[in-house]
C-alpha cells in the first residue's frame, strides 16, 4: 500500500512538473556523462566517447516520455491509456457512440430535469434569514377540540379527521397567539398569519381582484427577518385596531400591477371598498414563508374584522382556529424548554376557559417543529404527481440501460478475438473488465452532459407547463446546484456501470482456444453462444416488458382523456363568456345586489353579438360546487339524502340551452320572492310558516327519487338538523324538470340538482353569436361605468374552461404516450439489435443451410420466429405487471378500467407490429446469405 | 562482449530490486552493476532502466534522493524501500518457482 505521502506526491506532481523535468534531464546527463567516461577509460578520443554513448543512449525524448507518463502514478496511467483507449473505440463506431450516447442523453436528460423540480420543492430553504432558527407550532390531543371555527390554508398538515384517534393540526386562535406573543422570555420573535378573503383592490386603474393576500401580525417581517426593497415593511405598530391601513406589497405584484413605480409606495388603494396605504415593497425573492406560497400582497391581522365579509366578533375568540404561528428560537432557551411552556400556556387556555374546548383526558399539548419540516405548502400536493412522472422516466432510462446493455454485449462477442489476444499476453482480467468498464463510463458520461443541456430544456418546459394557469413567477425555482450536478453525475456513473459491467464480465468469460482459433470470431465465438445469447434473451424480454407497461398506462390515459372530451356536458358550451363577480366586496348589501344585477343582466345583454345573459351562484364548471342535505317525504324521517344545489337567475337554462323536460321555467314573481328572501338578515333562523320553494329538478334527481312518479307538484324536505331546537325551513316543490349537466367539472357523476330561483348573485354566464372573448372589453366597460370598484375576475369562455378541466389528462396523455412510444422505440432497437448480431453470428450456417437447399421462407422463420417470441414473452410478462401498476393510476381514470381490455390488446398489437418490423431487416439480410460467400466468410 | 539478452519488464523490476539490496546507488551504477554480475549478458538499456526506475519509485518499492557521487557531482540514488523490500522476496519465490518449473519441463525431454 502506498502511503498518503505518496499519493500527495502523486497528485501534485502535475504541478511539480517543471522541477520533476528538470530532475530528469539532470539524471540523464549524469548517466551520459559517466558513459563518456567510461568510453574514454577504454581508450577512445573524448569525441569518439562522446558519439559512441549517445549512439548506445539511444532517443533520450522517449525515455523521458515514457517516464514522465509513470509519473502520473501508475492508476492515472491506466486510467489515462484505458480513456485514451476507450475514446479510439467510440470514434471507430460513430453510429452505435451516437445511438447510445443519445438514448442515454434522453433518459438522462428527463430524469435530472424531473428532478431538479422535486430538489426545487423538496429541498429549497424557506425563504427567510437564519430558516434553520424558525420553528412551527402543532397542537395535538386526544380529541378534536370543540371549536366554532377552523381554517387552514394548505401551509401544513391538518390531521382532524372525526375518526382520528390523535388529532393534531397548526391552527390556533387569535387570543391563544396573543397570549405567547406575551411570553417573550420564550422565543425572540412569533408570529401569526392566516390567508385572507379574495379582496377587491380599486384605486389603481380598473378594480381587480386580488385572491392571493395574508393577513400577518405586526411582527412578521421583523420575526423572518425579511427587508423592504422600497419604504418599509409592517410594524407592531400597524397591528393595532386603530391605525389598522397599511398594506406592504410583493416585489412581483409591485411589478405587474404598478410597474415597478417608485411612487406606488405612499399611495392610498382600497381594499373592499376602505382606504389604505401602501407602506412598502418586499425584497425581491420574498413572495410568502410556506413553500409555493405567491402573495401579492400583506395586511395587518387587525384589518380582518373589515375585510372579512360577514366577520362575527366570535371570529377571534379562543373557539376559533385559524392562524399559522411560526417564531424565531430564542439563544439559551432550548426548543424542550419553549414547548413544555408553550404547552403549559396552550392547556391553561384550552381547558380552563369558560367554555373548555378539551376534556382533562385529552391531554392536550404543543409540538415545537423545525419551520423547515413543519410548513409543507405546496410541497404535499406538487410533489406525488412529480414522483410518478421521476418514476416513468427512470423507467425510460432502464429501458435505454438494458438496450445498451444489449448492444454492448453484442459487441463484446465481436471483440472476443481481441479479448482473448490480451488474455493470451498475459493482461490481468481485473485491468481489461477496468477497460470496458471506462469505455461504458465515457458514453454514460457523454450521455449525462448531453442530459444536463436538455434538461434545461425540460426543466424550461415544465415549467412553463406548470404556470400555464398562473399568471406571476412560478412558485418554485429549479436551477444547476450541486445536488442536481450530484445526481446526475451520480445517475450517469450508476446507468454506466448498470449497462457496462454485465457485458464486461460476461466478455472475460472466454473459452480462448476456440476464439483465437477461427479467423474472425463470427461463427462459433468463444463465448459459449446459448449462454450470451439467454442473457441477451433476458434482456430483450424485460425491455419489451417495461416497454409494454409504459405503452398500456399511455393507453389508458389516453383513453381518459378521450372520454373526458367525449364527455356529455348537458349544455351547449360554444360562445359562452363565463366570469365571477363579488359585490359583496365592494360593499353591497343584501338588497341592494339584486337591482345591480338585473341593471347589468339588461346592459349585457344590449351589447353586440350578445344572444343571452343570466348569472348563478357558481358558473358551470368553473370548481365550485354546493350539495345540500334533503329529505325525501315518505322515506324514514331520519333518512337525509344529497343534492346539488345551485341559485340561478333569471334566463339560466335558455341562455345555456339546458333543456326543459317537463314543467315551468322559472317565472318572474319567483324571482321577486327570492329577492325578497336574499333582503333577510344572512344569520337568521328558517321560517317554517313560509311558502315552499319552488324548484327545478334535474332528469337525475327525479330518476332517483321519483322513479316512476311525476315529480312535477312533489315536495321535497330540508335534512333535519343535528340542532333539535332549530326550525326547518319550509322545504322545496318541483316546478319543472331539466336535462342534466356537468356542475362542477368533467368527472364527477351527475348528481341529483335542485336549481332554485336567485336574487342578484355569484358569476355571469354570457351567450354570444361570435367569439365571446371579443365582448370582454365592453362588459368591463360597463361595469367600471356603473361602479368602479366592481371587478370582474376568471373571465374565460366555457371552452376555456374545459381545456383547462382536462389540462393535466392531456399532459399525462402526451407525456405518457411519448414515454411509452420511446419505450417501444428503445425496446424494438434492442431486439433488433439481437437478431441483427444473431444473423450476423450465423452467416455460416445460414450459407450452409441455402447450399443444402434450405427455402426462403425457412430462413425467414430462423430469423423471425424466436424474435416474435421474444417480442410475445415481453409482452405477456409486461401485461402481467401492468395490471399492478395501472391500479395505481385507477384515481387519474375516467371511465376505462385499469384492465381495459381495448387498450391491452391495442398496446400488445402495437408492440408485436413494430416487433415485426425489427425482425424483418435482419430477416431480409439472412435470405441475402450467398452460400458462395458465407463459406468463404472467415 | 557475449551475446546480449533484452529483458523482459518484470524480469528488470527483479534486477533493480535485487541490485539495491545491496546499497543505494544511482541509476547508472545500477545498470553497471547488472552488466558486470551478468558477465556482460544482460544488457540494460537507459531507454527501459529510467522507466523502470520511475515505475518503481510511484510504486512505493524504491525512493530516490539527491546526493554527491564521485568527483562531487549531484546524482540521484535509489534505495529499496520496506515495501520493496517486500516485493523483492514474494517476486524472488515467483521467480525460483517458474525456473524450476521450466528446468522441469526442460530435463523432462
Amino acid at each position: 500500500m502506498r502511503s498518503p505521502k505518496n499519493w500527495l506526491a502523486i497528485l501534485l506532481k502535475p504541478f511539480r512538473k517543471h522541477r520533476a523535468e528538470q530532475e530528469l534531464d539532470e539524471e540523464l546527463r549524469f548517466h551520459l556523462e559517466k558513459q563518456v567516461e567510461l568510453n574514454i577509460a577504454a581508450g577512445m578520443s573524448p569525441d569518439a566517447a562522446r558519439r559512441q554513448a549517445l549512439v548506445e543512449f539511444g532517443g533520450v525524448q522517449q525515455t523521458k516520455e515514457r517516464v514522465r507518463e509513470i509519473s502520473w502514478g501508475y492508476p492515472l496511467e491506466a486510467l489515462l491509456q484505458d480513456v485514451r483507449y476507450g475514446l479510439r473505440m467510440l470514434r471507430k463506431n460513430p453510429v452505435f457512440t451516437a445511438i447510445a450516447v443519445l438514448t442515454l442523453g434522453l433518459g438522462i436528460g428527463m430524469n435530472t430535469s424531473i428532478f431538479s423540480l422535486i430538489d426545487s420543492i423538496l429541498f429549497r430553504s424557506l425563504p427567510a434569514s437564519r430558516p434553520e432558527d424558525l420553528v412551527l407550532l402543532r397542537w395535538h390531543a386526544h380529541h378534536q377540540p370543540k371549536l366554532h371555527g377552523h381554517s387552514s390554508y394548505g401551509d401544513c398538515p391538518n390531521n382532524r379527521s372525526a375518526n382520528n384517534p390523535n388529532p393534531n393540526g397548526c391552527s390556533f386562535s387569535l387570543p391563544f397567539f396573543t397570549i405567547a406573543r406575551s411570553q417573550t422570555n420564550l422565543f425572540s420573535g412569533i408570529t401569526a398569519f392566516a390567508h385572507a378573503p379574495q379582496l377587491d383592490l380599486s384605486g389603481n386603474g380598473a378594480a381587480t381582484i386580488v385572491n392571493n393576500a395574508q393577513f400577518v401580525s405586526g411582527e412578521f417581517f421583523s420575526t423572518l427577518g425579511i427587508k423592504a426593497a422600497l419604504g418599509r415593511m409592517l410594524e407592531p405598530a400597524d397591528d393595532t385596531p386603530a391605525s389598522a391601513s397599511a398594506v406592504v406589497l410583493s416585489y412581483g405584484y409591485w411589478q405587474s400591477a404598478f410597474g415597478g413605480s417608485r411612487t406606488a409606495v405612499g399611495r392610498t388603494i382600497r381594499l373592499n371598498g376602505l382606504p389604505f396605504t401602501i407602506v412598502g415593497v418586499a425584497q425581491q425573492g420574498f413572495s410568502g414563508l410556506s413553500p409555493g406560497s405567491q402573495f401579492d400582497l400583506w395586511v395587518p391581522l387587525a384589518t380582518r374584522p373589515h375585510l372579512t365579509p360577514r366577520w362575527m366578533p366570535k371570529d377571534d375568540g379562543g373557539g376559533s382556529w385559524w392562524l399559522i404561528l411560526v417564531a424565531r428560537t430564542k439563544p439559551g432557551v432550548s426548543v424542550q424548554q419553549a414547548q413544555t411552556a408553550v404547552s403549559l400556556l396552550y392547556r391553561n387556555e384550552t381547558l380552563h376557559e369558560e367554555k373548555p374546548l378539551y376534556a382533562e383526558a385529552d391531554a392536550p399539548g404543543v409540538d415545537v417543529v423545525p419551520a423547515q419540516q413543519g410548513l409543507e405548502g405546496f410541497r404535499r400536493t406538487a410533489l406525488p404527481p412529480l414522483y410518478i412522472l421521476m418514476l416513468a422516466v427512470a423507467l425510460v432510462l432502464l429501458i435505454a440501460c438494458a438496450n445498451i446493455a444489449g448492444l454492448l454485449l453484442a459487441r463484446a462477442v465481436g471483440r472476443s478475438k481481441e479479448i482473448a489476444v490480451r488474455l493470451m499476453l498475459g493482461a490481468r482480467r481485473s485491468r481489461l473488465v477496468a477497460q470496458l468498464l471506462v469505455e461504458s463510463l465515457l458514453l454514460s458520461f457523454a450521455g449525462g452532459a448531453l442530459g444536463l443541456l436538455l434538461a434545461r430544456w425540460g426543466t424550461y418546459g415544465l415549467m412553463v407547463i406548470a404556470t400555464r394557469f398562473n399568471s406571476g413567477p412560478p412558485p418554485f425555482n429549479p436551477q444547476l446546484d450541486g445536488r442536481v450536478l450530484a445526481f446526475t453525475a451520480g445517475t450517469a456513473i450508476l446507468t454506466g456501470l448498470f449497462f457496462g459491467l454485465i457485458p464486461a464480465l460476461r466478455s472475460l468469460r472466454l473459452d480462448l482456444t476456440p476464439a483465437l482459433k477461427t479467423g474472425s470470431g463470427a461463427s462459433t465465438a468463444g463465448i459459449s453462444g446459448s449462454k450470451w445469447y439467454s442473457l441477451g434473451n433476458a434482456l430483450v424480454v424485460a425491455q419489451v416488458s417495461l416497454a409494454i407497461v409504459a405503452l398500456i398506462t399511455a393507453g389508458l390515459l389516453v383513453r381518459t382523456l378521450r372520454n373526458l372530451e367525449k364527455v356529455n356536458l348537458g349544455f351547449d358550451a360554444h360562445n359562452v363568456l363565463v366570469f365571477g363577480l363579488n359585490p359583496t366586496l365592494a360593499g353591497y348589501k343584501g338588497t341592494q345586489l339584486d337591482p345591480l344585477y338585473r341593471d347589468l343582466q339588461e346592459k349585457f345583454a344590449a351589447v353586440p353579438s350578445v344572444t343571452s345573459v343570466s348569472y348563478s351562484w357558481m358558473a358551470l364548471l368553473t370548481g365550485g360546487e354546493w350539495d345540500t342535505d334533503i329529505h325525501i317525504p315518505g322515506t324514514p324521517e331520519s333518512e337525509r339524502v344529497d343534492s346539488d344545489f345551485m341559485p340561478v337567475g333569471p334566463r339560466f337554462f335558455e341562455t345555456l340551452r339546458i333543456p326543459l323536460l317537463a314543467g315551468r321555467d322559472f317565472s318572474g314573481a319567483d324571482f321577486s320572492a327570492a329577492s325578497l328572501r336574499s333582503a333577510r338578515p344572512p344569520d337568521s333562523p328558517p321560517d317554517p310558516a313560509a311558502a315552499p320553494i319552488p324548484v327545478i329538478i334535474n332528469e337525475t334527481f327525479a330518476r332517483r327519487f321519483f322513479p316512476n312518479i311525476n315529480p312535477l307538484g312533489r315536495h321535497v324536505d330540508e335534512a333535519m338538523t343535528e340542532d333539535k331546537t332549530r326550525p326547518r325551513g319550509p322545504g322545496w316543490d318541483v316546478v319543472g324538470v331539466v336535462g342534466n349537466t356537468k356542475y362542477e367539472g368533467l368527472r364527477r357523476e351527475i348528481s341529483p340538482t335542485m336549481y332554485v330561483a336567485s336574487g342578484g348573485n355569484g358569476w355571469f354566464t354570457i351567450r354570444t353569436a361570435g367569439d365571446p372573448m371579443q365582448i370582454v372589453p365592453a362588459i368591463r366597460d360597463i361595469i367600471n361605468r356603473r361602479d368602479n370598484n366592481l371587478a370582474m375576475f376568471r373571465v374565460a369562455t366555457e371552452s376555456q374552461q374545459i381545456d383547462k378541466l382536462v389540462f393535466f389528462d392531456r399532459l399525462l396523455a402526451r407525456f405518457s404516450t411519448a414515454f411509452g412510444l420511446l419505450a417501444v422505440a428503445l425496446a424494438c432497437i434492442g431486439l433488433y439489435g439481437l437478431l441483427s448480431y444473431e444473423v450476423t453470428r450465423r452467416t455460416r450456417e445460414i450459407g450452409i443451410r441455402v447450399a443444402i437447399g434450405a427455402q426462403r421462407s425457412n430462413v425467414i422463420r430462423m430469423v423471425v420466429v424466436p424474435g416474435l417470441l421474444l417480442a410475445t414473452t415481453g409482452a405477456a410478462v409486461g401485461t402481467g405487471a401492468s395490471l399492478g401498476v395501472s391500479r395505481l393510476l385507477s384515481s387519474t381514470l375516467y371511465e376505462v378500467n385499469p384492465g381495459d381490455p381495448v387498450t391491452l390488446v391495442g398496446s400488445a398489437i402495437v408492440l408485436i407490429v413494430v416487433a415485426l418490423a425489427a425482425c424483418y431487416f435482419p430477416a431480409r439480410r439472412a435470405t441475402r446469405v450467398d452460400p458462395l460467400v458465407a463459406l468463404r466468410y472467415e | 562482449m557475449g551475446e546480449q539478452l533484452d529483458l523482459l519488464q518484470g524480469t528488470l523490476d527483479l534486477l533493480i530490486l535485487k541490485t539495491l539490496a545491496l546499497e543505494p546507488m544511482h541509476g547508472w551504477g545500477i545498470g553497471q552493476r547488472i552488466q558486470q554480475i551478468s558477465k556482460e549478458v544482460l544488457q540494460v538499456g537507459q531507454g527501459s532502466l529510467y522507466p523502470a526506475l520511475h515505475r518503481l519509485e510511484s510504486r512505493g518499492w524504491i525512493a530516490s534522493e539527491w546526493s554527491t557521487s564521485d568527483n562531487n557531482r549531484r546524482a540521484k540514488f535509489y534505495s529499496l524501500t520496506a515495501a520493496g523490500r517486500k516485493q523483492l522476496t514474494k517476486e524472488l519465490g515467483e521467480w525460483e518457482k517458474l525456473s524450476s518449473a521450466i528446468a522441469l519441463v526442460l530435463q523432462h525431454e
